[in-house]
């Protein structure tokens, strides 16, 4: 066994916000219900459509219509009915944001736009949790892991959103990008091996070529910079 | 001199994703990718703006280091530089 009985106890009491019950969300959540993590929050406003269906795994044919968090919610529980899932029917805003994570051990960025990465970036900082990144387009994608305070979050290393736009997808980029999200989240539970701080991983599988970025904190970010008064105006 | 460029994701599409630009020495950062971005109009816009700058999510490194973009006009590249130019993605 690769963490023993005492690391899947560790998973087992363990609470992780799956922000995004979409492309992203799917695998990860899939995995992380798989692994064994005790509570799972799953968190969507939206209900499945049949133009999801060709990459967010979770949800079959006969879900269309359904929110998106209940059908995750059965998916999850038949793959592992020892774990507890929340299935949370809301929009993640400013008001919602910080009561939905609670007290959670962690963020899963599962989300499909800048404006509300931000906001879980922000409340991440504030409670000081990791945020794990993730974004794709295409047969493209990025991942990174935020943990406040030590390594470069959100703005440091996106200062401003790329453009918002519908975004072409094929599934199998978020298949490869959420499992690398989840891989992050199983090590930072049961703090093992390096973890993606400060590095940004993408994914291009066009070419099939990763590569990483280093990144770094910026003194004067927004969100989590120390010298915010003396940030320098970005045009 | 010679100084490689990578394109990556959309831009790369656009623009090729590996090239090896030849410049005379103490150019600009941001004139050097303009040149090697124009043969491609697309490409090109969807890397600077309307003035000419480089879009504010365009992420530029300079061997292996972030470049703040208030920096990239007043870089000048040397032989042998690798910069990377990459567009973050936001789907989910
Ligand atoms: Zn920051």
């Amino acid at each position: 066994m690769l963490f023993g009985e005492e690391g899947q106890e560790r998973l087992k009491k363990s609470t992780i916000v799956i922000a995004g019950a979409g492309g992203l969300g799917s695998p990860v959540a899939l995995y992380l219900a798989a692994a064994g993590v005790g509570t799972i929050k799953i968190v969507d406003n939206d209900l499945v459509e049949q133009s999801n269906l060709n990459r967010q795994i979770l949800h079959n044919d006969r879900d269309i219509g359904k929110k998106k968090v209940d059908s995750a919610a059965e998916k999850l529980q038949s793959i592992n009915p020892d774990i507890s899932v929340w299935a949370i029917h809301t929009t993640i805003d400013t008001i919602t944001a910080t009561s939905l994570v609670g007290n959670a051990d962690g963020i899963v960025d599962a989300m499909d736009n800048f404006a509300t990465r931000y906001l879980l970036n922000d409340v991440a900082i504030t409670i000081k949790i990791p945020l794990f990144h993730g974004a794709i387009r295409g047969f493209y994608g990025q991942a990174t892991t935020i943990i406040p305070k030590k390594s470069a979050c959100l703005r440091c290393i996106f200062p401003k959103a790329p453009p918002q736009e519908v975004f072409p997808v094929i599934g199998v980029t978020p298949g490869v990008i959420g499992a690398v999200q989840a891989t992050e989240v199983i090590k930072y539970l049961l703090n093992i091996g390096g973890l993606l701080t400060n590095r940004l991983f993408i994914w291009d599988g066009m070419q099939a070529s990763a590569e990483e970025i280093h990144v770094e904190r910026d003194p004067h970010c927004e969100a989590c910079g120390t010298k915010k008064g003396m940030r320098r105006k970005r045009t | 001199m010679n100084v490689r460029i990578r394109f990556f994701a959309q831009f790369g599409e656009l623009l090729g994703t590996d090239i090896i630009a030849e410049s005379s020495s103490g150019v600009a950062l941001d004139s050097l990718i303009k040149e090697v971005a124009s043969k491609n109009k697309e490409g090109y816009d969807a890397i600077f703006d309307e003035h000419g700058s480089f879009r504010e999510f365009v992420i530029i490194m300079r061997n292996g280091k972030r470049l703040d973009m208030a920096d990239a006009k007043k870089v000048r590249v040397a032989d042998g530089d690798e910069i990377a130019v990459f567009p973050p993605v936001a789907g989910g």
